[in-house]
């Protein structure tokens, strides 16, 4: 049969974003394919050579509209390496308990927009009711939904508010169950199961070797994370492990076992976050105001030249990481420059060479599986 | 508890990485050292400057003999103002995982504090500065690390850095159709607005006059 290309996206439900997945097709088989990205591509890394050290933070959070505040904490670690700012330690929980929130709304978000992409729209009902519940809490820390710009260099933009430890231990804890009641619908369905097994193979060595990262490499049996690695915050303290899942070809991870691997990545969200609120100095039921020694430290304001700062933070989607250099505007007080590394943008190009050999309907479980953010991506 | 890798194994790790650099390739313009970070736990990395013809040498040595297997982000930075020997940089940033493939059924389960040799993850930072010309070239790796390939197109992008034997380089971020030489991130493009007070004076933008007005397309 005769080849040809066809253009999914940039509108497509399958891109989960906007870009444009080129597919070289023979038949129904996908014989080739091209990734065409940069449509939001907002120049970011440009703006900020223009703002200082604060205000650059909420760029960050814009960077990824469902993982706000894991970018904002990845892009202040780096700034701290580069300002040599020291935090005290219960602003370190408080950072931990938000990301692992944050991991928990993402990682809902995911599973909500990946089972219409297979066929299961309930799914999305159930998993926005239950990201309600940590945008709620993440609503009390930042003020806002979505972009919460609540982390500061040296410390938080402000304490936990009286009664959230409360409120958070019931809601995960709720939600533990909760993930049970997901894996009754899932596990079992044959829906779930026939589009998923078997297909979008992946190996740990190529995706490394291509720079993939997180639980997408996570699902393919190998257990590096960034948070047992190069240690940032106070995950050395608390109780957890990495989800890793056992893959069961030697072909690597299929789509289903990315699926599981995020699933069990939310249950060690949850541990982790009902162990560090009963570990945090100053006690979880104490409200310091803001600026207070034990949730802020002042940090300078400027960095000079040939100074850098470098951050490596396990992100919703896999490692981000920021480079900064200073000596910018204002006698140091901009970034000269800030140079983003964002998961997604090596992961989509190596996912679309993945289908090649799967079937045109295979694209969308293959591609939701990695679970692409295209605002991190294009940045 | 206890399952993230200590100071003293990343130090022991760092200080062996440095050593063995410094085995191969002393004397020859390649300078290695053990930094520190100032952020989170205080963790240490190997920085390396190398002058670019050594460069793909050095990332051979590293990719196969070190065990550096995970190339994680290009940075190109321009500097107008720089001396001749610096005018443009180029920072890789690797690190080093202890991945092997999987048996089926099989997972890797690390016990972080047990871990040793180069099994260790590691940090490393290589800086290429580039003379200060219009045409900033550095040698590709885009075939040592699959990693490199789209990193080093966006740096070509953004930054305008040529990377030398690179296949299939093209426009990612900016539009396809960008005219030749047009790379945002480079210090003689500023951006429309200069300050807040600018914006908030004409938050309309009727009187828009960029700085570089008459001088863009």
């Amino acid at each position: 049969m005769a080849q040809m290309w066809i253009t999914m996206g940039p509108q497509h439900p399958m891109t989960h974003g906007l870009w444009t997945l080129r597919v070289k097709v023979d038949g129904e088989t996908v014989v080739d394919t091209e990734a065409e990205l940069g449509y939001i591509h907002r120049g970011v890394e440009k703006i900020c050579e223009s703002r200082d050290f604060t205000q650059v933070t909420p760029y960050c959070d814009r960077l990824c509209y469902v993982s706000a505040m894991t970018w904002a904490n990845s892009y202040i670690y780096a700034a701290e390496d580069l300002l040599e700012a020291d935090v005290p330690e219960r602003a370190e929980y408080i950072r931990l308990i938000s990301a692992e929130l944050q991991r928990l709304a993402s990682h809902l978000m995911w599973l909500g927009a990946f089972g219409p992409d297979i066929g299961n729209l309930t799914l999305m009902t159930w998993c926005m009711r239950d990201r309600e519940m940590f945008l709620d809490l993440l609503q009390e820390l930042g003020g806002s939904r979505m972009h919460y710009n609540y982390p500061r260099i040296g410390g938080v933009k402000r304490d936990i508010p009286v009664g959230f430890a409360d409120r958070m231990i019931a809601k995960v804890k709720l939600f533990e169950r909760r993930i049970d009641e997901y894996e009754m619908m899932l596990d079992e369905s044959t829906i779930w199961l026939v589009r998923l097994q078997g297909v979008g193979y992946a190996n740990a060595e190529e995706m490394v070797e291509a720079g993939v990262s997180g639980p997408n490499v996570r699902a393919a049996g190998v257990n590096y994370d960034v948070r047992w690695a190069h240690p940032y915050s106070v995950y050395d303290e608390v109780d957890w492990e990495p989800a890793v899942e056992k893959p069961t070809s030697v072909k690597g991870a299929d789509c289903y076992d990315r699926y599981r691997v995020r699933m069990e990545e939310m249950r060690q969200s949850c541990r982790m976050v009902l162990d560090a609120i009963e570990k945090i100095p100053g006690g979880k039921n104490t409200n310091y105001a803001n600026g207070d020694e034990m949730i802020y430290q002042k940090a300078p304001t400027r960095a000079p030249e040939g100074a850098t700062g470098f951050s490596n933070y396990e992100c919703t989607r896999g490692a981000s990481q920021f480079y900064i250099q200073g000596g910018g505007d204002g006698r140091g007080k901009n970034p000269y420059r800030l140079s983003i590394r964002s998961p997604m943008f090596i992961t989509i190009p190596f996912v679309a060479k993945t289908m090649i050999g799967y079937k045109v309907a295979d694209i969308p479980a293959i591609m939701g599986s990695f679970d692409p953010c295209i605002g991190e991506t294009d940045r | 508890m206890g399952t993230t890798v200590t100071l003293s194994q990343n130090e022991a790790a760092a200080n062996d990485c440095l050593a063995a650099i410094n085995d191969r390739f002393s004397g020859s313009g390649v300078v290695a050292s053990v930094e520190r970070h100032s952020n989170a736990k205080k963790y240490a990395f190997v920085r390396i400057t190398t002058p670019p013809q050594h460069w793909q040498a050095l990332a051979k040595w590293l990719r196969f003999d070190l065990g550096v297997n995970y190339c994680s982000m290009v940075t190109g930075t321009h500097y107008p103002e720089g001396p001749q020997e610096r005018g443009w940089e180029v920072a890789y940033h690797f690190l080093r995982q202890p991945i092997t493939d999987q048996l089926p059924n099989t997972h890797t389960v690390y016990v972080a504090e047990k871990l040793d040799g180069r099994l260790i993850p590691m940090e490393f930072e290589v800086l290429i500065p580039l003379e200060n010309n219009d045409s900033p070239t550095v040698p590709t790796v885009q075939h040592i690390w699959g990693g490199a390939d789209w990193n080093e197109k966006e740096t070509w992008d953004l930054v305008g850095i040529k990377f030398e034997g690179h296949k299939n380089m093209h426009r990612v971020l900016n539009p396809h159709d960008s005219p030749e030489g047009f790379h945002p991130l480079q210090k003689q493009h500023k951006i429309r607005y200069h300050d807040h007070n600018e914006m908030y004076d004409d938050a309309q933008g009727f009187g828009r006059k960029p700085a570089d007005e008459g001088r863009i397309k």
